[in-house]
């Protein structure tokens, strides 16, 4: 694969950093300031304990994949990333021929 | 060039094995099978329920009888009878081919499809006998969880051992079989064990909401699209359109979808901020659909004649058009201001069965017409049997999700309208009448693919000897 010219590469580059900080902003301040409703909630009321069962799952149950999709990149599974579709047909193609030439014969 | 893919393909033993070393047919005919005796269960309950509800049960007053019981029956049946029979008939085939090996042990997978039928059974017997326990869509008896968590583990043994084999870059259906696994496992342990044993009140209630969203989000859908990935570029002879564009929808379902389930309680004592957080993962989740979606419809693009011609792709297709128009659904019951008008209403009936059958049930009866004439190596017995199978399915599914959701609307205004309750009933009446009819239509398929499906069989019998 040939790369793009180096102006192009730089546009690109600068489209993806000004949309990664218009994105990545606010969503960071709104999360953070959610973390600290949230701390707010389980301090401030008797019965606000409970908010953190459901929470406690998610995480509980996010963190596992995060931990598999840092797995999987580190083994290289996206690597090629086009090519599991291919193979997948030709295993398919190679198994329905055998099973044709057994029935035949 | 493809040959070339799978020589350098490092997942790929070094011999190939064959179909037979690799699939065990009979057991995926079986579970086809008890799939499908359930489905009539099922279905069964759903009548009883709905006769009641315009006044005309045949069998009142009779407590094994009661449609209370019948409408858990209707459900569980639904839910651990037909979908995961048929998920786990599926998978005894994908799971071999996809990864050249067969499953851990075939005594095993023996042992789980007898346990399985053990497990629904009982259920079904212990919620007729009035011992469901008190947990939406996890009324299996107390005693019976324990039982079938343990099935779910070597169900994940079993099929992992394959997968786990695999090197390099894996195929998008095998991703989501793994995390479907996993998820299952977790998430029916967290619905029959934590609300029961470990806590109460709206605590319980919240974990109530995650798993009757996560039984759908994280066991059925999964199962669903990770089999769909792999039908649909078979039947369709071309690859899936953007291999990575499915990894995308995979991980967002992973990340966005787990914390939706609260969204089936807005406006309840839980915490705002955890209703906006399931409102807003759900938001999230529409946009991974949508991805899903463009994906398989750029697969289908410039072959669209094989929606016609080819019967298994139709009833892909117009699962998948019915999903799109459940996630449509979605979009407007996940705002609090539509929520307030739909709550407790038909519209979430007719979304439940949109979703349920129009979907995942109709991309299970896809994959039945086409694997049945390949585990029986003969043609379907009429073409035509099949086709009315088709019609009634997918025309009886319309009707009756057009009529709940509309009737839900009216029953919603009513509400708003401070009319008595006897009123709603009363208007609800030609929309439950319109159900059975509509029911009854697609029942009336199932009988035909059943007689259909004899009638194959016996073909195929008279040909072996
Ligand atoms: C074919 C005839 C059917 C009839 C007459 C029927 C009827 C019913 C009735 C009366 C209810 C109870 C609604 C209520 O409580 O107000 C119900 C609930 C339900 N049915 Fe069916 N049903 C049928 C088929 C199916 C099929 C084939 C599926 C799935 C594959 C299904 C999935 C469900 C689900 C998931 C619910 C629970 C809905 C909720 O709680 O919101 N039904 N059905």
């Amino acid at each position: 694969m040939t790369s793009p010219p180096a102006n192009r590469q730089r546009t690109m580059f600068i489209v993806t950093a000004v949309l990664a900080v218009l994105i990545l902003v606010p969503s960071g301040v709104g999360f953070v300031n959610k973390l600290f409703e949230f701390y707010g909630v389980i301090k401030g009321e008797a019965s606000g304990a409970f908010a953190f069962t459901p929470v406690v799952n998610y995480l509980l149950a996010s963190m596992g994949f995060l931990c598999l999709m840092l797995w999987a990149i580190g083994h290289g599974m996206f690597h090629d990333i086009e090519r599991p579709k291919q193979t997948m047909l030709e295993t398919e193609r190679m198994l329905d021929e055998q099973r044709a030439t057994e029935v035949d014969s | 060039m493809a040959d070339e893919n799978s020589k350098t393909d490092e997942s790929t033993p070094a011999t190939l094995p064959t179909h037979e070393e690799l699939v065990d047919e009979r057991l995926v005919a079986w579970y086809f099978l008890a799939a499908l005796a359930y489905l009539f269960i099922s279905m069964s309950g759903g009548f009883l329920m709905a006769f009641q509800l315009i006044k005309h049960n045949p069998l009142n007053g009779i407590e094994i009888f009661s449609p209370g019981r019948w409408r858990m029956v209707h459900t569980n049946a639904i839910a651990y009878g037909f979908l995961a029979n048929a998920f786990l008939g599926m998978l005894h085939w994908v799971i071999p081919r996809l990864t050249l090996r067969p499953v851990l042990d075939r005594r095993l997978s023996l042992f789980i499809f007898c346990a399985w039928q053990f497990v629904v059974v009982a259920t079904a017997v212990g919620l007729l006998l009035g011992q469901a326990q008190g947990l939406e869509w996890g009324e299996t008896p107390v005693w019976i969880d324990p039982v079938a968590q343990l099935g779910l583990l070597l169900v994940a043994i079993n099929f992992m051992a394959p997968i786990m084999k695999q090197k390099g870059p894996m195929y998008v259906t095998l991703w989501y079989f793994v995390a479907a696994f996993i998820w299952t496992f977790l998430t029916y342990a967290m619905g029959n064990f934590v609300p029961e044993y470990f806590v109460s009140g709206s605590s319980a209630g919240a974990v109530g909401g995650l798993f009757i969203h996560d039984l759908v989000g994280l066991f059925v859908t999964p199962l669903g699209w990770g089999m769909m990935y792999y039908f649909v570029p078979i039947l369709l002879k071309k690859p899936i359109w953007s291999h990575g564009l499915s990894l995308v929808g995979f991980w967002g379902l992973a990340f966005f979808y787990p914390l939706q389930g609260i969204h089936h309680f807005l406006y309840t004592p839980i915490p705002m901020f955890l209703q906006y957080g399931a409102i807003m993962s759900t938001i999230a989740v529409e946009l991974v659909v949508l991805t899903v979606v463009i994906n398989f419809f750029g697969t289908l693009w410039g072959d669209g004649r094989q929606f016609w011609d080819n019967l298994p792709i139709r009833w892909f297709y117009t699962g998948m058009v019915y999903y799109f128009l459940t996630c449509l659904q979605c979009s407007l019951q996940v705002t609090l201001t539509f929520q307030a008008l739909i709550h407790f209403t038909d519209w979430v009936v007719g979304h439940a069965h949109l979703v349920m059958f129009g979907v995942f049930s109709m991309w299970l009866l896809g994959v039945m017409t086409y694997l049945f004439p390949r585990l029986l190596k003969q043609e379907w017995y009429s073409q035509t049997l099949c086709e009315w199978h088709y019609w009634l399915s997918a025309g009886g599914m319309l009707v009756m999700a057009s009529d709940l959701i509309l009737g839900g609307l009216f029953q919603g205004w009513s509400w708003a309208a401070l009319q008595p309750w006897d009123a709603s009933v009363e208007i609800s009446q030609p929309f439950w009448a319109v159900r059975v009819v509509s029911g009854l239509a697609i029942f009336g398929g199932q009988l035909a693919f059943v007689y259909n499906l004899y009638k194959t069989w016996q073909l195929s019998r008279v040909r072996l000897s």
